[in-house]
This record gives structure tokens, sequence and C-alpha cells, in this order.
């Protein structure tokens, strides 16, 4: 038969093809059929979070921090509970990284906070004293793309139901609406008001400044999503 | 017994030959200037703090990553393709103008994705999957190149003497097969420019960018039965591909068994797709997707080492060979990295070494005893067989070569001790509690141990990197080396001293 | 002995030797971890199993001699043998077929193994013998222990020698800084330093008893000086008589529910500030949920050591 094959290379392509697909069906199937529904607690990005995502995919980030914590006693007294798969039903695309160059950051947000990250992103080496981290300098100019950010937010509430402006329950039983504007122009001043709260916690004038012009550098989108980091 | 002169048409090949030589020094020079990176990270700053953006560690690693297997890998496929595929189906490029046509338009649509690729991971334009990192405008691009690919293949067993396909063809069409399907679904992605805002406002924010079609946990499955069967189609197939051709033909010698051939090549298309959960392993996918990952990727062991038994078998009895031609060498020493780095990946699909192993230094040192051992010696073994007989000269030089073999294989040695040293280091430490039961390591400490095998890698790389200079410079001089006759040409390649 | 087993032999012995080195290197040694003994194995058998099977064939290239019948096919001069497959390897792959489906279907079929199962028995297991081992101790050893969680979370933030990495975080080895006295002074806070609800006022709210004002800037000043060196000196001295005392005592050590302890350092405060976090003038200070009690009180007692 094989040997049939080999003179027959249609047959011999579709033999191959179907050899190689048959395992893919059963390894990725089944999977989604259950997996993308998120666990109470979990809520959609807003506008300046995902924006702030956007950056640390720019940026890959995820080459040196993976965001996935592994079951073992060792990774959740460094970084907090393990991971569940209900948690991650927003990320698109999932950010679990493959290296651990430097630490997870799936619950960095518990315990780090917005005045470290900005010494720590201008700077790391200076907070963390021989740190191999890059300084990330250029953040604190570069102006973010918010409407990008709302394009995709409107994708996605669009085509795969992500609840924004509806609410969705958080933990403690209360329940939490996540706003998308209405236009570019109401998501960007959506997007301005998350950035002052994180601005009020920073030091760099510039940045301070640039913020009540109503302009938002990548570094207040980023440390929004760090924050938001579980 | 000495095949009927035909005249092959080594076009398409020779261009296709050039990429595999610019970009190999492109990635590798990055991979250098990574390494060299993480040891002193001053060098992130390298062209200054302005362009920092640039050059630093993060956004020219996927640059690394795309420019060695995109480039360098990809262009040494479909060189040794438009070489291997004429020989083996006893057919010419130039008996149609159709086919010829396709050729040169594959490439320049490739130099053309290329470079657009390029420029976009450089602007940090990424969708952060690996290996698959381009956007959709790119992948659209990358799929034109591929169905290229695909016709110029099935074009040319389709007006093939040869009636049946050799081993090596095999490979080829399963290479093409394989990565088609895995590269559709993983980019299943949409475009967000084609929302519209309750306002009505449309073409909202940047027109290339695209979100994921999966989420969460499904995007990583799918990704992961990419990026391992990325690995499979393109560090394994194809290069298995281009052993199966250029060992037997430089060393004369008949492949060792037809069977194990055989075996081997339905083996390896079953079971590898079922690994590719032991990127996963520990992570939310269900267990038994993991457990079986585990359990295919131990199989897999069989299947990888028939290809390289049937190498070493086929060498039986060729010592004097082996130690007399450096291109000889460079292949025997890829098939054993090529068994070592599948002994070593089943290893860490275990899941209590996986423990340690993921997201450390050893899966980096995994990664280059496959890359560097096997894929990059038999990718610089095929071109050096092919030069002397593309451009109808001598090979410029043994000694060099032959130096060059000693320094890389030095290069690799010391690249994979020491990430292995550093990988096994840091899984121990993070996982270590002290006699308080609480971490005994904060994650610094974890990095600053590892400072000394940095430097070792980076030493190991720039040394590799020195041996594919030499490569290159080699192949260049060939090109104005001593012209020899056809037939000079039927096994042993001829070298200059 | 043959040149080639040398060979192997020598290069097993230095992957073996750099297996060493990196566990050694790590500091922790095996730590009577399963997970770690596995992995050298692993890596052990990967470098044995590599070396033997290659010097095999390479055995094979040096003294045996290719025989068998050709096929009749041939292609541009490659030729193949019709020999069969080799046992050894024939065998093996028999073998892993064969164990891979009993693994699958009565081994391990699925269902049947559960890693957050796992997980929660080790924890189990890791937390009974360190609960053991800790539950009483006190003294110098608690403050190692607190030592060890301050290198492992804390000293990120505070640096090594908790000194704060230059105003970036609260500089340890001194109660408080005299900024941080004239931020809250101006703006009050209200960080559950007591562990509840209860805000310091701030300066509109402070009323000097003597001068029955809210307290003046120049107050404020002698305040900073007064209660960030330990109360100790005479400048400020008497405005926090009058001012301060009600709640933070006169020696400034504090009073139940109404304020915290201003010259030192005490497991109190330290737990409560672990517990709720603390935002100030230099930053904000996150909460540590994660550490359990025992941790909480061992590193307080470190830090209390610190400004003793
Ligand atoms: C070259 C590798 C590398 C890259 C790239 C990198 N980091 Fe890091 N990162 C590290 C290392 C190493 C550490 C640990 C030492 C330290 O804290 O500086 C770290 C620490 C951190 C921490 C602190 C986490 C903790 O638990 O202490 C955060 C947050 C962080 N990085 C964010 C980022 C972001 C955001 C980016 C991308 C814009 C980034 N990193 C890029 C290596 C890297
Ligand atoms: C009405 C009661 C009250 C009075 C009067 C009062 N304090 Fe306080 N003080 C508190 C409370 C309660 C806190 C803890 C607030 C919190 O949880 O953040 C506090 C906190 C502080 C802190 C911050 C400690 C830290 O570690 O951040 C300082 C400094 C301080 N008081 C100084 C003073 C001084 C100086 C005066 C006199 C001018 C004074 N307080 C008067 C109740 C008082
Ligand atoms: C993300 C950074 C960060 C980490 C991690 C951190 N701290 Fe802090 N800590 C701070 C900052 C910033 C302050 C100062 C807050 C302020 O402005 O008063 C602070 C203040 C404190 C204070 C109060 C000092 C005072 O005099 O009021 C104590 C006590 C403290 N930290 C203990 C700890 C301990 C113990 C740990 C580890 C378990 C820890 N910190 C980890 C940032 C951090
Ligand atoms: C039997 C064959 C193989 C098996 C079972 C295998 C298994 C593995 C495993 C378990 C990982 C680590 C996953 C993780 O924990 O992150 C891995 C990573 C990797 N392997 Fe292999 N491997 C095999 C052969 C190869 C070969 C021959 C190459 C290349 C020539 C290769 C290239 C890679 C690459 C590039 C990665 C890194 C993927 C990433 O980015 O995380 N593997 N492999
Ligand atoms: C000159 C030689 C090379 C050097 C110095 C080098 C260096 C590096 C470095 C430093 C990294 C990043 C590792 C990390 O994140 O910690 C890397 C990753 C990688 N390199 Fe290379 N590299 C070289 C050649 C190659 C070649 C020739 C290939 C492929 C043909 C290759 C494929 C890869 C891959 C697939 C990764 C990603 C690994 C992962 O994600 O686990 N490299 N390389
Ligand atoms: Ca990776
Ligand atoms: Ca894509
Ligand atoms: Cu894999």
């Amino acid at each position: 038969m094989f040997h049939w094959l080999e003179k027959h290379p249609f047959f011999f392509a579709v033999g191959v093809f179907l050899v190689i697909a048959f395992a893919g069906l059963i390894e990725i199937l089944p999977n989604f059929a259950q997996a993308s529904r998120p666990v109470i607690g979990t809520a959609p990005y807003s506008t300046l979070e995902l924006t702030g995502r956007h950056i640390y995919i720019k940026n890959s980030c995820n080459a040196c921090h993976s965001q996935l914590v592994r079951p073992f006693k060792s990774e959740t007294d460094r970084y907090g509970h393990y991971s569940l798969s209900g948690e991650y039903a927003y990320d698109r695309p999932f950010l679990w990284g493959s290296k651990r160059t430097g630490p997870d950051l799936m619950r960095v947000g518990n315990y780090r906070t917005t005045d470290w990250h900005e010494n720590h992103m201008k700077e790391p080496s200076a907070v963390v004293p021989s740190s191999i981290m890059p300084a990330y300098r250029w953040l604190f100019t570069n102006k973010s793309d918010i409407e990008t950010a709302y394009a995709e937010q409107l994708t996605v509430a669009k085509n795969f139901g992500v609840p924004y402006n509806k609410p969705v329950s958080m933990k403690d039983g209360s329940s939490k609406t996540v706003k998308m504007g209405a236009s570019v122009a109401e998501a960007k001043s959506i997007a301005l008001e998350e950035a002052k709260v994180i601005a009020a916690d920073m030091r760099d004038q510039d940045v301070k400044d640039a913020v009540a012009n109503g302009q938002i550098p990548e570094i207040v989108a980023l440390i929004a999503y760090l924050n938001s980091l579980k | 017994m000495v095949n009927r002169p035909l005249e092959y048409d080594y076009t398409v090949a020779k261009m296709f030959m050039l990429t595999t030589v610019v970009l190999g020094i492109v990635g590798m020079l990055i991979g250098v200037i990574l390494a060299f990176e993480l040891a002193f990270p001053g060098i992130n700053l390298i062209l200054g703090d302005k362009l920092a953006e640039y050059t630093n560690f993060s956004r020219l690693r996927p640059l690394h990553t795309d420019a060695v297997i995109f480039g360098f890998t990809l262009s040494g496929v479909f060189a040794t393709w438009y070489y291997v595929g004429q020989r083996v189906l006893k057919v010419s490029m130039a008996e149609s103008k159709l086919l010829m046509s396709v050729g040169k338009l594959h490439f320049w649509l490739y130099i053309v994705v290329v470079a657009a690729a390029v420029f976009s991971l450089f602007a940090g334009v990424t969708t952060s999957k690996e290996y698959a990192e381009f956007e959709w405008p790119i992948d659209i691009g990358v799929v034109v190149v591929w169905v290229l690919f695909g016709v110029s293949m099935f074009g040319l067993i389709g007006i093939r003497r040869e009636k049946s396909l050799y081993i090596s063809v095999w490979y080829y069409i399963a290479t093409f097969l394989g990565i088609a399907m895995l590269y559709l679904f993983n980019n299943m992605e949409i475009p967000t420019m084609l929302a519209t805002s309750p306002a009505g406002e449309t073409g909202i924010g940047s027109w290339y960018h695209s979100v994921s079609m999966y989420s969460g946990t499904n995007d990583a499955l799918v990704q992961w039965w990419y990026g391992h069967n990325a690995v499979a189609f393109g560090f394994t197939v194809p290069i298995v591909a281009m052993i199966y051709y250029f060992l037997p033909k430089e060393s004369g010698q008949a492949i060792y068994s037809y069977k194990l051939s055989l075996l081997s090549f339905w083996g390896l298309m079953f079971v590898y797709l079922w690994a590719g959960g032991h990127h996963l392993l520990y992570s939310t996918v269900p267990d038994w997707m993991q457990t079986m990952a585990s359990v295919f990727s131990v199989i897999l062991i069989l299947p990888s080492w028939g290809s390289a038994i049937n190498m070493l078998l086929t060498m039986k009895g060729q010592w004097q060979q082996v130690a007399a031609s450096p291109l000889i060498k460079f292949m025997v020493l890829a098939s054993t990295f090529y068994m070592f780095s599948t002994l070593e990946g089943p290893i860490q699909a275990i899941k209590s070494v996986n423990a340690i192993a993921h997201f450390t230094d050893w899966i980096v040192g995994h990664v280059h005893d496959g890359v560097l051992g096997w894929v990059g010696f038999m990718i610089m073994s095929a071109l050096f067989h092919m030069a002397p007989r593309v451009f109808k000269r001598e090979l410029y030089s043994k000694s060099l070569m032959a130096t060059q073999f000693w320094i890389q294989t030095l290069g690799v040695i010391l690249y994979f001790t020491s990430m292995w040293i550093s990988g096994i280091t840091q899984g121990m430490m993070w996982r270590a509690h002290d006699e308080f039961g609480n971490l005994a390591y904060s994650f610094i400490d974890t990095v600053t141990v590892l400072h000394p095998y940095y430097v070792i890698r980076g030493v190991g790389g720039l040394l590799y990197l020195i041996g594919f200079l030499m490569f290159a410079y080699n192949i260049y001089k060939t090109m104005s080396s001593r012209p020899v006759e056809e037939r000079e040409l039927q096994n042993a390649t001829p070298m200059g001293a | 002995m043959n040149k080639l087993y040398l060979g192997g032999v020598i290069f097993a012995a230095f992957m073996l030797l750099f297996t060493y080195l990196s566990v050694s290197s790590s500091h922790g040694g095996f730590n009577g971890d399963i997970v770690n003994m596995l992995a050298v194995t692993g890596a052990i058998a990967l470098v044995m199993i590599s070396a033997f099977v290659v010097i095999k064939y390479v055995r094979q290239m040096q003294t045996d001699k290719a025989s068998g019948d050709l096929a009749d096919e041939n292609w541009d001069g490659i030729g193949e043998f019709k020999n069969s497959l080799p046992t050894g390897w024939a065998v093996m792959f028999l073998l892993t077929m064969t164990w891979g489906m009993w693994y699958l279907t009565v081994g391990y079929p699925v269902n049947s193994y559960s890693q957050i199962g796992e997980y929660n028995e080790d924890t189990k297991v890791h937390n009974e013998k360190f609960e053991a081992q800790y539950k009483d101790i006190t003294g110098k050893k608690l403050v190692d222990m607190g030592e060890s969680v301050f290198i492992a979370e804390c000293k990120v933030c505070h640096g090594l020698k908790a000194d704060g990495i230059g105003g970036r975080a609260a500089d340890l080895n001194h109660r408080i800084a005299a900024a941080s006295v004239k931020h809250v002074l101006q703006n009050g806070s209200n960080n559950q330093l007591l562990g509840m609800e209860m805000p310091m006022p701030d300066r509109n709210g402070l009323i000097n008893a003597t001068t029955s004002m809210p307290i003046t800037d120049a107050e404020i000043e002698a305040l900073a000086t007064y209660v960030s060196k330990g109360l100790t000196g005479t400048v400020g001295a008497d405005v926090f008589a009058a001012t301060c005392v009600m709640c933070h005592g006169a020696d400034g050590k504090g009073v139940d529910s109404m304020g915290p302890n201003l010259k030192e350092f005490n497991t109190t405060l330290v737990t409560n500030i672990l517990s709720h976090g603390k935002k100030g003038s230099i930053g904000t200070m996150p909460k540590f949920d994660r550490l359990n009690a025992k941790q909480k009180e061992a590193v307080s007692a470190y830090i209390t050591s610190l400004s003793k």
C-alpha cells in the first residue's frame, strides 16, 4: 500500500493530511466546548487597561514574563493562587508566555503598586539592584493608542459577547460594570478618567502634565494594565 | 549507474541560497546580541537611549526567532527543495516556463513578506503568539507565498519522470501540508478596523490590528498545537528531508533500510501532532490532555530516532569518510544532535521534570541543541554540497570548513551546557523553601546567580556566529574558485585546500 | 578500552559534573524535593543513553560493512537497501506504544489524576510540617524567620538593608521620616493602621490645646522633627503634648483604638500594615494577604528589631 502511495502523490498527500489532522481534532475540540467561561470575579478589560495590554504586547514583555501560576506550593507562595481557566476568558491573545526570565505577572497587581512600577520601568536596576530587565524610558513619552483598544472592545463585544456595559458579578457578591464608550470621543474620555487616577499616584511631572492636558503617555496605560492583574 | 546528464535549472535555488546565508547572519547576529543583553543589560542601549525602544531584548527577541525560522530555516528549505526536487524527480525546472515563473514569483514575494515582517517587528507590531507574531496583512502574504511553494512543488511532481517519490519528497510534502494547516488555524483573527461604534464611526484605530478568535486556555491550546508542530514541520520534517538526500548523496552510500524510513515517516506523522500539550503542562488545560501529550512525547522518541539511526547506519563501514570529510562530519554530528534533542524533549515532557524545566533556560538549551546542532548544521551541509554543483566550481576551502566545524561544535556545546546548568539552577531555586518553610530566594536572587552562564552562552553563540561567517565566506569564495566538470560532482564534493 | 568508549565516558563524566554543578549552585540542592530528584535523574539518563547509543553506531561505522539487497529503484544515484528494521529500535517502538496505550487506558485513564488534588495534598503536608516546626518559635529565631520572609518578599521595595532604596519606599530602620509626618499632619491619614477604619484628621482637625487653634505651619515643622527623631529633643515636644497625646499617648507609643505607635514599630502596627497596605507621601505599600499569621508576626519582629 505504501509503495502505491509513493507512486500517487495526490493520495499520498491526502494520507499525510488525514494522519496529521486527526490528532488536532482530538486535542483541541473537547476544550473548545467548555473552557472560555469566565469565573466569578473576572471582568473585561477597561479601555485604559486594554490599551496597556497592547503596550505590553507591543514591547513583548511576554518574552520574559509568564502569566500562569502553576499549582505548586513554591509558586502560590511567590505569586498567589494558582491560575484558573476561567480567569483568562477575556484574554485575546492569551499571555502565558513560555520563559520566566523575569517573575510571573499573573497577579502582580496584588503586590506591586503604581509608584513602584513607575520607578521600576524607568530604571529597573535602581529599585532592584542587578536587575537585568531593560529600562523602558520611551514609555514615558510615547502616547497611547486608545482608538485601537476601543476598536478591539467593540469587536469582542459584538463577536464574542464580552460583557461591556453590563454588570458582572464579583467575588464579594457585588457587581461591576465595565464601561465602553459609544463613540471614539467618549472612549477617550473614559480612558482619560482612568488615567487621572493612575497619574495621581505617579511622580514624573511630565507624565502628570501630559495627563492634565488630556494626553495619555504609554506608561500610564501600562501601569493600569499591570494593576489590573490580580 | 551515472544519471543521464540533464541540465537542471538552479536559478531559484541560488536565490534562496543567498537569503539562507544573509538571513542566517542577521538572525544569529541578533541572537548573539540577545544573549549578551541578558549577560550585560547595558547592551540594551547599544545604539543609545533614543533607539533603545528598537534594540532592547524584548523588541529583538521575536526578530531573532522569526529571522531564524522564517528567514534562515525556511530559505534553506526552499533552496534545497528547488535543488533536491528536480534531481530526485528527474525533471528540470527549465522544462516548464510556468513553473519557472511560479518559482521566481515565490522568491520575490517571499522577499517582500520578509521585508514587511522585519519592519513590522521592529515597529512592535506583533500579536505576541510565539512563532506566529505577524499581524493579519503579513499572514496573508505568508499564505500566498506558501501557496506558491505548493504550486511549484506539486507542479514539479506533476511533470516528474521518476515515478515513485523519494523519501525526501515525502518529507517536503508533509512540510507543505503541515505548515499550511497549522498556520491557518493558529492565525484566525478578526481585524478590528471592521468594527463600528454605536455612534456610527468606522475604521477606528490602526488598520493592521487584529484580535484572536480564541481566548485564554483555548487560545493557548491552539497556539501550542501550532508552536509544537511548527517545530515539527519547520525544524524536523524538512531537515530530515535534507539529510535523507545529502548524506547518502555526498557519501555515495545507499540508505540503510527502506522499511525503517517508511515506519519512521508514518510514525512521525502520526505521533507528532499529539504531543503539543507538553508546552502546557501544569497549566489550565485539562489533566487528561496533558497526560496524553506526555505519553505521546515519549513514544515520539522512536520515530525520531528511526531517521537518525537510519542515517548513522547508512554510514556503516565508512569511518574513513567521516574522518576525511568535514562535510560528512557536519551531517553525522547533525543526526547525533537530532537524537540528543529528541531524547531531551521527551524527558522534559515528563510532568515532574517539566515542573523544573518549564519557563527556565533548560528549555532554551534544548531549543538550541536542536536548532544549532541539527537544523543549522544540516542546512549548512546542504549548501556546502549544493554550492559546487550550482556554480560548477570546487568548494573554496576544505580547511576553512574543518576549522568552522570545530569552532561551531564548541559553540553549541558551550551553549547547551551553560543553559543546562542555568536552567536546573533556576528551576531548583524557584522551588526552594528554607528551614522555616518560607521561600528561600527572592526572584532576583535566582537571576543574579545566572550571570556566569549567560556569559558562557554568549561566548558559545558568538563562536557559532563566527563559524557561520566562515561558512558564508567559503560559499562566497566558491563562486569564483576553480571550475569543475559535471562528472567530478557525482558524490564527494570537490574541495580546495 | 576502545578510544570511543573512553570518549563517551569522558563526555558522560563531564555532563555529570555539569549536572552536579547546577544542583549545587542552586544553593538548595535536592532539598528533599522529589521533583528535583526526578529532573536530575532525567538529565543523567539523557546523557548516558545518548552517549552510549551514539557510540554503538559510531562503532559500526568503524568496524562494520554496509550490506544487503539493493532495491531496484534509485534516485539521483541514491540507492536503498531492503534491510529489515533494527531489532532494538523495533522492539522499543512496540514497547513504548504498548506502554502508552496501557498508560492512557489502564494506568492513568481520563480523570484519574488531578494536578489540583496533588497540589492540595502537597500543600497540606508542607504546611503541617512547617507549622509544627515554627509553632512556638520566639526571640532570635522569630527574627531570623522574619528576615527570611523579608528577603523573599519585601526587599524588592525596601531594599536589602531595609533603607527604602533612596526614598522609593519607607526606611524601616527608623519608625518614620519627617516628610511622612508632615504629609500626614497636612492631609490626615486613613490606612487602617489600627486594623479598622479610624482616620487621623488633617491639619484642620488637629487643635493645639494651648492655642485652641488648628496647628500652624511652624508647629507642623516642629512636630515633624520631633516625631521623626523618635520623640526626642525639645523642639515640638510642647505641641505634641498639647495636640497628639490624646490619641498617641504621652510617650507616643499609641493608645488602643485611638492612635498607632509613633515611636517604634511593633507587631500590631506592622501586621496591620501587612493586612491593609499603606498609602502615604512616599508611595503605596501593597497588602500581603498571602503571608500567614506566623509569617506576619515574624516579619514584624524582624522590622521591630531593625530600629532597636
Ligand atoms: C530581559 C528580560 C525582561 C524583559 C524584556 C522585561 N522584564 Fe520585567 N523583569 C525582568 C526581571 C529579571 C525581573 C526581576 C528583577 C526586577 O524586579 O527588576 C523583572 C521584574 C518585573 C516586574 C516586577 C514583578 C515582581 O513580582 O517583582 C514587573 C511588574 C515587570 N518586570 C514588568 C515588565 C514589563 C511590563 C515589561 C515590558 C514592557 C517587562 N517587565 C520586560 C526581566 C524582564
Ligand atoms: C483623633 C486622634 C488623633 C490625633 C489627635 C492625632 N492622631 Fe495621629 N493618628 C491617629 C490615627 C487613628 C492614626 C492612624 C491612621 C491610619 O490608620 O492611617 C494616626 C496616624 C498618625 C501618623 C502616621 C503613622 C504612620 O506610620 O503613617 C502620624 C505621623 C501621626 N499620626 C502623628 C500625629 C501627630 C504628630 C499628632 C499631633 C499633632 C497626631 N498624630 C494627632 C489619630 C490621631
Ligand atoms: C511594592 C512595594 C513594597 C513592597 C513589596 C513592600 N513594601 Fe512596605 N512600603 C512600601 C512603601 C512605598 C511604603 C511607604 C508608604 C508611605 O508612603 O508611608 C511602605 C511602608 C511600609 C511600612 C511602614 C513604615 C512606616 O514607618 O510607616 C512597613 C512596616 C512596611 N512597609 C513593611 C513591609 C513588609 C514587612 C513588606 C514585605 C512583607 C513590605 N513592606 C513590602 C512599599 C512596599
Ligand atoms: C521527540 C521530539 C521532541 C519532544 C518530545 C520535545 C519536547 C519539548 C518540550 C517538552 C519542550 C518544553 C516545553 C516547555 O516546558 O516550555 C520543548 C520546547 C521546544 N522544543 Fe522540543 N522536543 C522535541 C524535539 C525538538 C527538536 C528536534 C527541536 C528543534 C530542532 C525542538 C525545538 C523546540 C523549541 C523551539 C522549543 C521551545 C518552544 C517555546 O518557545 O517554548 N524540539 N520541546
Ligand atoms: C548564533 C547563535 C544563536 C544565539 C547566540 C542565540 C541566542 C538566543 C537567545 C539569547 C534566545 C532567547 C532566550 C531567552 O529568552 O532566554 C534565543 C531564543 C531562540 N532562538 Fe536562538 N540563538 C542563536 C541561533 C539560533 C538559530 C540558528 C535558531 C533556529 C534555527 C534559533 C532559534 C531560537 C528559538 C526558536 C528561540 C526561542 C526559544 C524559546 O522561546 O524557548 N536560534 N536564541
Ligand atoms: Ca518560548
Ligand atoms: Ca497572525
Ligand atoms: Cu513541543
